[in-house]
Protein backbone atom coordinates (compact mmCIF):
# COMPACT_ATOMS: atom_id res chain seq x y z
CA UNK A 1 0.00 0.00 0.00
CA UNK A 2 1.29 3.84 -0.84
CA UNK A 3 2.45 5.82 2.08
CA UNK A 4 0.74 8.92 0.31
CA UNK A 5 2.55 12.59 0.94
CA UNK A 6 1.19 12.81 4.54
CA UNK A 7 3.34 9.29 5.34
CA UNK A 8 6.07 10.52 3.44
CA UNK A 9 6.17 14.08 5.35
CA UNK A 10 6.08 11.96 8.95
CA UNK A 11 8.33 9.53 7.74
CA UNK A 12 10.96 12.45 6.93
CA UNK A 13 10.01 14.41 9.69
CA UNK A 14 10.68 11.57 12.16
CA UNK A 15 14.48 10.62 10.60
CA UNK A 16 14.98 14.94 10.42
CA UNK A 17 12.99 16.90 13.43
CA UNK A 18 11.61 19.97 12.23
CA UNK A 19 13.89 23.19 13.22
CA UNK A 20 12.12 26.48 12.87
CA UNK A 21 15.13 28.63 11.83
CA UNK A 22 15.32 26.08 8.37
CA UNK A 23 11.76 26.16 8.51
CA UNK A 24 11.96 30.08 8.24
CA UNK A 25 14.65 29.89 5.46
CA UNK A 26 12.20 26.84 3.39
CA UNK A 27 9.81 29.47 2.59
CA UNK A 28 12.38 31.36 0.28
CA UNK A 29 13.34 28.40 -1.54
CA UNK A 30 12.31 28.64 -5.78
CA UNK A 31 10.86 25.34 -6.21
CA UNK A 32 10.33 25.23 -9.21
CA UNK A 33 13.97 25.05 -9.75
CA UNK A 34 14.09 22.04 -7.79
CA UNK A 35 11.53 20.70 -9.59
CA UNK A 36 12.99 21.26 -12.83
CA UNK A 37 16.27 19.56 -11.88
CA UNK A 38 14.36 16.64 -10.22
CA UNK A 39 13.33 16.29 -14.10
CA UNK A 40 16.84 15.77 -15.28
CA UNK A 41 19.19 13.07 -14.76
CA UNK A 42 21.89 13.40 -12.38
CA UNK A 43 24.53 13.69 -15.31
CA UNK A 44 22.54 17.07 -16.76
CA UNK A 45 22.43 18.33 -13.46
CA UNK A 46 26.19 18.04 -13.17
CA UNK A 47 26.05 19.48 -16.96
CA UNK A 48 24.14 22.70 -16.01
CA UNK A 49 26.42 23.00 -12.72
CA UNK A 50 29.47 23.38 -14.91
CA UNK A 51 27.72 25.93 -17.51
CA UNK A 52 26.90 27.67 -14.85
CA UNK A 53 30.41 27.76 -13.36
CA UNK A 54 31.39 29.09 -16.99
CA UNK A 55 28.53 31.49 -16.34
CA UNK A 56 30.01 32.69 -13.13
CA UNK A 57 33.96 33.36 -14.78
CA UNK A 58 32.37 35.29 -17.52
CA UNK A 59 30.81 37.54 -14.92
CA UNK A 60 33.98 37.62 -13.17
CA UNK A 61 35.77 38.53 -16.38
CA UNK A 62 33.12 41.38 -17.41
CA UNK A 63 33.02 42.88 -13.46
CA UNK A 64 36.90 42.70 -13.44
CA UNK A 65 37.22 44.68 -16.61
CA UNK A 66 34.57 47.14 -15.99
CA UNK A 67 36.56 48.10 -12.87
CA UNK A 68 39.94 48.47 -14.57
CA UNK A 69 38.00 50.80 -17.07
CA UNK A 70 36.40 53.08 -14.16
CA UNK A 71 40.08 53.07 -13.16
CA UNK A 72 42.22 54.23 -16.45
CA UNK B 1 38.61 27.86 -11.79
CA UNK B 2 35.78 25.37 -13.06
CA UNK B 3 36.36 21.94 -11.72
CA UNK B 4 36.58 19.29 -13.68
CA UNK B 5 34.05 16.69 -12.04
CA UNK B 6 33.68 14.03 -15.24
CA UNK B 7 37.35 14.09 -15.08
CA UNK B 8 37.99 13.72 -11.02
CA UNK B 9 35.40 11.10 -10.81
CA UNK B 10 37.11 9.31 -13.22
CA UNK B 11 40.96 9.29 -12.22
CA UNK B 12 39.25 8.33 -9.23
CA UNK B 13 37.60 5.26 -10.37
CA UNK B 14 40.29 4.61 -12.29
CA UNK B 15 42.59 3.84 -9.63
CA UNK B 16 39.97 2.23 -7.99
CA UNK B 17 39.79 4.51 -4.56
CA UNK B 18 36.89 3.87 -2.34
CA UNK B 19 35.10 6.98 -2.17
CA UNK B 20 31.57 8.63 -1.34
CA UNK B 21 30.55 12.03 -2.63
CA UNK B 22 28.92 13.94 0.18
CA UNK B 23 28.72 17.93 0.07
CA UNK B 24 27.62 20.23 -2.15
CA UNK B 25 28.07 17.75 -4.97
CA UNK B 26 26.00 15.68 -3.35
CA UNK B 27 23.49 18.21 -3.38
CA UNK B 28 23.72 18.41 -7.03
CA UNK B 29 23.23 14.82 -7.65
CA UNK B 30 20.18 14.71 -5.81
CA UNK B 31 18.68 18.19 -7.29
CA UNK B 32 19.99 21.11 -5.49
CA UNK B 33 20.05 24.24 -7.58
CA UNK B 34 23.29 25.95 -5.74
CA UNK B 35 26.22 26.00 -7.45
CA UNK B 36 29.31 24.30 -5.82
CA UNK B 37 32.99 24.70 -7.26
CA UNK B 38 34.67 21.36 -5.54
CA UNK B 39 34.14 17.98 -4.92
CA UNK B 40 34.31 16.24 -1.45
CA UNK B 41 35.06 13.39 -1.19
CA UNK B 42 35.05 11.05 2.09
CA UNK B 43 37.68 8.47 1.24
CA UNK B 44 38.14 5.23 3.07
CA UNK B 45 41.28 5.19 4.82
CA UNK B 46 42.93 2.38 4.19
CA UNK B 47 46.84 2.39 3.20
CA UNK B 48 45.74 0.36 0.03
CA UNK B 49 43.23 3.39 -0.18
CA UNK B 50 45.30 6.24 0.39
CA UNK B 51 48.38 4.81 -2.17
CA UNK B 52 45.22 4.71 -4.63
CA UNK B 53 44.21 8.40 -3.77
CA UNK B 54 47.65 9.91 -3.91
CA UNK B 55 48.16 7.69 -7.09
CA UNK B 56 45.07 8.95 -8.90
CA UNK B 57 46.14 12.76 -8.16
CA UNK B 58 49.64 13.13 -8.17
CA UNK B 59 49.76 13.96 -11.97
CA UNK B 60 47.11 16.45 -11.38
CA UNK B 61 49.49 18.89 -9.31
CA UNK B 62 47.41 18.65 -5.57
CA UNK B 63 48.70 21.61 -3.21
CA UNK B 64 46.55 23.04 -0.32
CA UNK B 65 44.00 24.83 -1.21
CA UNK B 66 44.54 28.82 0.02
CA UNK B 67 47.98 28.01 0.86
CA UNK B 68 50.68 30.65 -0.20
CA UNK B 69 52.55 29.06 -3.43
CA UNK B 70 56.04 27.70 -2.74
CA UNK B 71 55.28 26.17 -0.09
CA UNK B 72 57.15 22.74 0.50
CA UNK B 73 53.71 20.23 0.58
CA UNK B 74 55.27 16.67 -0.52
CA UNK B 75 51.52 14.39 -1.66
CA UNK B 76 53.19 11.55 -0.24
CA UNK B 77 50.70 8.65 1.40
CA UNK B 78 52.68 9.65 4.35
CA UNK B 79 51.24 13.04 4.20
CA UNK B 80 47.94 11.95 3.73
CA UNK B 81 48.48 9.17 6.52
CA UNK B 82 49.34 12.02 8.84
CA UNK B 83 46.63 14.03 8.19
CA UNK B 84 42.74 13.56 7.78
CA UNK B 85 40.85 15.52 6.03
CA UNK B 86 42.44 17.94 2.78
CA UNK B 87 41.28 20.85 0.91
CA UNK B 88 43.33 20.53 -2.36
CA UNK B 89 43.63 22.76 -5.47
CA UNK B 90 44.50 20.47 -8.61
CA UNK B 91 45.24 20.92 -12.60
CA UNK B 92 41.42 19.59 -12.96
CA UNK B 93 39.54 22.14 -10.08
CA UNK B 94 39.43 22.05 -6.38
CA UNK B 95 38.25 18.29 -4.15
CA UNK B 96 38.26 18.18 -0.67
CA UNK B 97 39.52 14.67 0.68
CA UNK B 98 38.18 14.11 3.66
CA UNK B 99 38.78 11.40 6.31
CA UNK B 100 35.35 12.06 8.00
CA UNK B 101 32.27 14.59 8.13
CA UNK B 102 30.70 16.07 11.13
CA UNK B 103 27.45 14.22 12.13
CA UNK B 104 27.95 11.36 9.92
CA UNK B 105 32.00 9.94 10.84
CA UNK B 106 34.02 8.07 8.44
CA UNK B 107 33.75 5.80 5.60
CA UNK B 108 32.72 2.83 6.82
CA UNK B 109 30.37 4.26 8.86
CA UNK B 110 28.84 6.29 5.93
CA UNK B 111 28.88 3.54 3.84
CA UNK B 112 25.17 2.28 4.99
CA UNK B 113 23.73 5.73 3.77
CA UNK B 114 25.42 5.56 0.24
CA UNK B 115 23.72 5.06 -3.10
CA UNK B 116 25.07 4.26 -6.48
CA UNK B 117 24.72 6.91 -8.95
CA UNK B 118 26.35 6.71 -12.41
CA UNK B 119 28.05 9.81 -14.00
CA UNK B 120 29.50 10.00 -17.01
CA UNK B 121 29.69 6.22 -17.71
CA UNK B 122 31.21 5.95 -14.03
CA UNK B 123 29.48 4.41 -10.74
CA UNK B 124 29.87 5.91 -8.03
CA UNK B 125 28.54 6.08 -4.01
CA UNK B 126 27.16 9.33 -3.24
CA UNK B 127 25.34 10.09 0.09
CA UNK B 128 21.81 9.81 0.45
CA UNK B 129 19.51 12.75 0.65
CA UNK B 130 18.64 12.19 4.14
CA UNK B 131 22.28 11.72 5.83
CA UNK B 132 23.34 14.50 3.57
CA UNK B 133 20.38 16.60 5.27
CA UNK B 134 21.61 15.69 9.10
CA UNK B 135 25.55 15.99 8.34
CA UNK B 136 24.67 19.60 7.22
CA UNK B 137 22.55 19.78 10.50
CA UNK B 138 25.60 18.87 12.30
CA UNK B 139 27.54 21.11 10.73
CA UNK B 140 25.56 23.88 12.33
CA UNK B 141 27.47 26.72 10.22
CA UNK B 142 25.13 29.81 9.46
CA UNK B 143 26.47 29.57 5.71
CA UNK B 144 24.53 26.08 5.44
CA UNK B 145 21.13 27.46 6.50
CA UNK B 146 20.27 27.81 2.73
CA UNK B 147 21.30 24.99 1.75
CA UNK B 148 19.69 22.58 4.45
CA UNK B 149 16.52 24.46 3.61
CA UNK B 150 17.11 23.70 0.07
CA UNK B 151 17.69 19.92 0.87
CA UNK B 152 15.73 19.71 2.79
CA UNK B 153 12.77 21.10 0.13
CA UNK B 154 13.72 18.37 -2.22
CA UNK B 155 13.22 15.64 0.15
CA UNK B 156 9.48 16.91 0.71
CA UNK B 157 9.71 17.89 -3.34
CA UNK B 158 10.85 14.34 -4.00
CA UNK B 159 7.89 12.89 -1.15
CA UNK B 160 5.14 14.94 -3.20
CA UNK B 161 6.24 13.89 -6.92
CA UNK B 162 7.10 10.35 -5.64
CA UNK B 163 5.42 9.21 -9.29
CA UNK B 164 7.04 11.33 -11.55
CA UNK B 165 10.67 11.26 -10.07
Amino acid sequence: MRRGYNGCVQEIQSLIPLDPVIEAYKKDIDRTLLRENLRLTVEQRFENLMSLQDFVEELRKAGRKLHEDKLS
Amino acid sequence: MKTNFPELLRILSHEKVQFIVVGGAAGIAHGSAMITYDLDIVYDRSNENIARIVTALSEYSPYLRGAPPGLPFDWSDRTVKNGLNFTLTTSLGAIDILGEIAGGGNYDELLPEAGEIELYGINCLCLNLEKLILTKRAAGRAKDFNAIAELEALLEERAKHSDSY
